[in-house]
This record gives structure tokens, sequence and C-alpha cells, in this order.
């Protein structure tokens, strides 16, 4: 191992304990949910990763501690955070590896607009204190790539691509305008998130909530979510949670069916996570940052298998 | 029916058939925007034709493997339409048509090895070795002077026929080193 990343590996553990700090500082204990469960977090466009021993059991890996951590929410732990590995099947790129360190955090009763500042702070612990930059989803869309997403139709779209020289993939009509967007954001968008400052984008469309609560901004039906963007890397994302059973319950049967319909596996839904809910899930704001990413950034690494102890690749 | 390979394992230099043509994989970037759906850009080079296209794929997308077979093969002779190239294993003989060669033709030597592609048991392209040495057939002497107007090369012609640019002070007769994928000069060979 060269002598460089055994420096960026002791840098690791001091950022662990930074990290720490920064919560204990602000009250907010840490716990450790299991991160092996017979139940699975649903989502469309997440893989999951399974463990399997003797016995017939199937366990699922979390690819967040996010439905542990609510769990605890509801019976009262008040702000938690947890730091551990997480995982994620088929996300292999100089920015993604299956198994990564994430940090996750519920603040109580904190508005939307504090958990942005509180998170750009924690950012911040890492690279340095950059100014930070909002933008709205819409606003972004607008910015780099003249389009009003709201009143653009498909066919808009296709065409928009089109022109840039990218040519979606096969059968991405039946998805929806929402996967044509996917691709605007992480082609054209993206790249331009956090050139100067940190970049928050937020206010993403309700089509795209995914655990988030959902409003009316004027004529555009939004989800209070964010996203955090340096340098073009997608950091941090964070919700102002949904806290409604029924509504939390019918969008993880949306999310299977989707799951199904595109050709992959369906899950098994976390019933003591709906029941969670129903007893009751205070109101807060959640976020998920990218450890590893965040070294990357700290060390100027491009790949993030330069910033992890043991990389597979 | 070939095998399958999905996303995930397009590396570059693999060759894949897309739309019932051969491609080799420049390079694959994974895009995963949010809790978006995953995909890919691959940058693809038709093997033929040699132009680049850029893909889009859903991550988890499968292409064929193109059936394509790379071989070393010596340049016996020449023809009218196509040159005869014996393979260094199988020591079988096959004309491959100008038309297949295409460019590379300019650094055709005789008796020499270059990599061949096949594909569905065709010969479809001929690559020579990346540095050649070969004999200057034509150029004129270099002249004076003709450095202080700024410039230092010259066109001249090899033994394989390429007509390339030499510095002034190679003469006719002289063999160079060559750079074959730029088609510069690179050096003198004593």
């Amino acid at each position: 191992m060269p002598p460089e990343k055994i420096s960026i590996l002791k840098d690791r553990s001091l950022m662990f304990a930074k990290a720490r700090e920064f919560f204990s500082k602000r009250g907010v204990c840490e716990v450790d949910c299991p991160i092996m469960s017979t139940s699975a977090s649903i989502e469309v466009h997440i893989d999951l990763l399974r463990a399997y021993g003797v016995s017939t059991d199937t366990y699922y890996l979390h690819a967040s501690p996010e439905y542990g951590m609510k769990k605890l929410l509801s019976e009262g732990m008040g702000d938690i955070y947890q730091m551990s590995h997480v995982f994620r099947d088929n996300e292999n790129s100089m920015q993604h590896n299956p198994e990564f360190t994430m940090v996750e955090w519920y603040r109580i009763k904190m508005p939307f607009l504090g958990m942005i500042e509180e998170a750009v702070d924690f950012i911040r612990e890492f690279i340095g204190p950059i100014p930070s930059v909002k933008l709205s989803y819409r606003e972004a869309l607008k910015k780099y790539a003249r389009i009003d997403y709201l009143k653009t139709t498909e066919e808009e779209l296709f065409q928009f691509l089109e022109n840039k020289g990218i040519d979606p993939y096969q059968n991405i009509e039946e998805e929806g305008k929402d996967a044509l967007l996917n691709i605007v954001l992480g082609v054209i968008i993206q790249p331009h998130l956090g050139k100067e400052d940190i970049c928050i984008l937020q206010y993403f469309p309700a089509s795209q909530a995914g655990l988030a609560q959902t409003r009316m901004k004027g004529e555009e039906k939004v989800a209070e979510k964010f996203e955090i963007f340096y340098k073009g890397i997608e950091l941090a994302n964070g919700y102002h949670q949904l806290c409604n059973p029924e509504e939390q319950l019918e969008r993880l049967v949306t999310a299977n069916n989707t799951r199904e319909r595109l050709g992959k596996d369906t899950l098994p839904i976390d019933e003591s996570f709906i029941k969670a809910l129903e007893k009751g899930l205070p109101d807060c704001c959640g976020i998920s940052v990218g450890f590893d990413r965040l070294m990357m950034l700290r060390h100027r690494k491009d790949d993030i298998a330069d910033v992890i102890a043991l990389s597979e690749r | 029916m070939g095998s399958q390979i999905s996303t995930n394992d397009f590396r570059s230099g693999i060759k894949v058939e897309m739309d019932g043509q051969p491609y080799v994989i420049i390079s694959n970037e994974f895009v995963k925007p949010g809790k978006g759906q995953a995909f890919n850009r691959v940058r693809l080079k038709h093997l033929i034709s040699g132009r680049t296209v850029d893909r889009t794929f859903k991550s988890g997308d499968k292409l064929e493997v193109a059936d394509v077979v790379e071989t070393e093969m010596r340049l016996l002779y020449r023809e009218q339409d196509g040159m005869v190239f014996m393979d260094e294993k199988s020591f079988e003989q096959i004309k491959i048509p100008l038309e297949s060669i295409g460019g590379a033709v300019q650094w055709m030597l005789e008796d020499l090895v270059y990599g061949v592609i096949i594909y569905k048991g065709q010969p479809i392209s001929v690559e020579p070795p990346t540095f050649m040495e070969m004999k200057i057939t034509h150029t004129d002497p270099g002249v004076r002077g003709d450095t202080a107007s700024g410039r230092v090369l010259k066109p001249a012609e090899t033994e394989s026929g390429a007509k390339i640019q030499v510095p002034l002070f190679v003469d006719e007769g002289e063999v160079i080193k060559i750079d074959t994928r730029t088609g510069e000069y690179v050096s003198r060979v004593n």
C-alpha cells in the first residue's frame, strides 16, 4: 500500500472522530441499527445485496439505515445519527462502490431550511469554509438546459436530448417523463453543480418525492427534498420526512409494482416499519451523506477506491 | 446465439454486437443521479469504419458479445484486389480484400506480421504495428535555408507507399521509424 493511502486512511479515522464530535456538540445521539434484516427497504432504483447462511432465511443488507432509525424515532429516541457501511448491488464507478460509508441523521422538528444549513456545515468539516448557493430543481433545469420541466412534453425532452447528441436507452418511453428528466439531470445538469460553491438543489418534482413530504409551491407540486453537490459530485440527499403511514405504504407498494414491471425482484415490505409509522413518526427532517465522497473531495481524488481501506477494485 | 454481456461488465476493449454490427467499447461511464434510474454512457467504435458513437444504456442492459477473433498474420504477397496473408499459428492462407484493409494499406510490407480482426469468419480489419521501420524511397534533398522560413519538414514516400513528412536532414534510402497511428516521423534508424 502506498504511503499516501496510509495517510488517507489515518485521516479517515480523524474524520470519523470529527463527525462524532459534530453530532455530540449538537446533542445528537449515535445509534447502530442492524445492517441486516429479513425485510427490506424498497426503492425502485436501488438493488439490494442479500446474505445467506446455512438456514433457509434470506437476509437483506441495508442500503441505508433509514427504516431502523425511523423505528427508533417512533419510539421516542429523539435526534439520532448512524455512521455505517451500506450496500447497493450493481453500483460501480469512480464515484460508486457497492459497499460504502453513509452518515445519516434525523432532527426532530427541525425546519427544512435549518436541516440544509446543518448538512452544509457538516460538509464544511471535510472540505473547508466554502460558501453555498441554493437552486431549485426547476431553476436548475431552466438555467443549464433552458427547459421548464413543468411545461415541456416528453416529445420535446426527446428532441432536446437528441439535439445534445444523447441517445436515451431503449424503451425509456415506458418509464415516462421522470426517466427522461433523470438523464437530463445526470448528463447535462449535474456536471455544472457546485463548480465554485457548494450547491444545494432543492424542491424536486413531487413525482420524484421518495419519502419526502410534498406541497404546492405556486403552480408546482414539489417534494421537500434536497441534494447537495460539490464539483459535480452528489454528496447528500435530505428530506422533510413523510409521516403518514397510509401514504408511505402506498408508495412502497407502488415502488414494488414498478420494480416488477421493470423486471426487477420484488421485495418483502417491512411491516414493523409501517407499524412504527402508525405509532407516529415525529415531524422531522433526515439526511444521508456519503462519507467516502467527502473524503474524495478532501483529498482531491477522482476515484472512490483511493479513499476506501481495501477496495475490491 | 453467442453470450451476452451486461453494462456492469462493459470494459474498454471488449467487442460487442449492436444493431447487427461489430463494435469495440472505448469507455463506459456509470451515471446515477440521486435515487433515479442508473444508466451508462458508453462510447463505442465501429470495428470496420472506425467511427465512434455514444450510446446510453439502462444499467444492467445487455449486448451480444461480438463473434470476433484477433489473430496475427504475416503478409505474403500482393494481388490486384487484395493481399494474401498467412495465419502465424495455423499456417492457413487467406486473401484479404483491399477494402477491408482500408487506410492501413499504406503500411503494408511483405513478410511482416499484422493484427487481423476476424468477424463472423471474415477478416474485417488489418492493424499495422504501432511503430514501423521503413526505407524512404523518394524525397527531395533538404534545402538549406528552408528552416529559416519555419519549414522543418518535407514530403517523402516510404517503401510501403505511405506519403509522410520527414525532417529536412532525412535522405532517400535512409531507414526511419514511423508512428503508424499518426503517420508521423519518430526517428532515424541506424
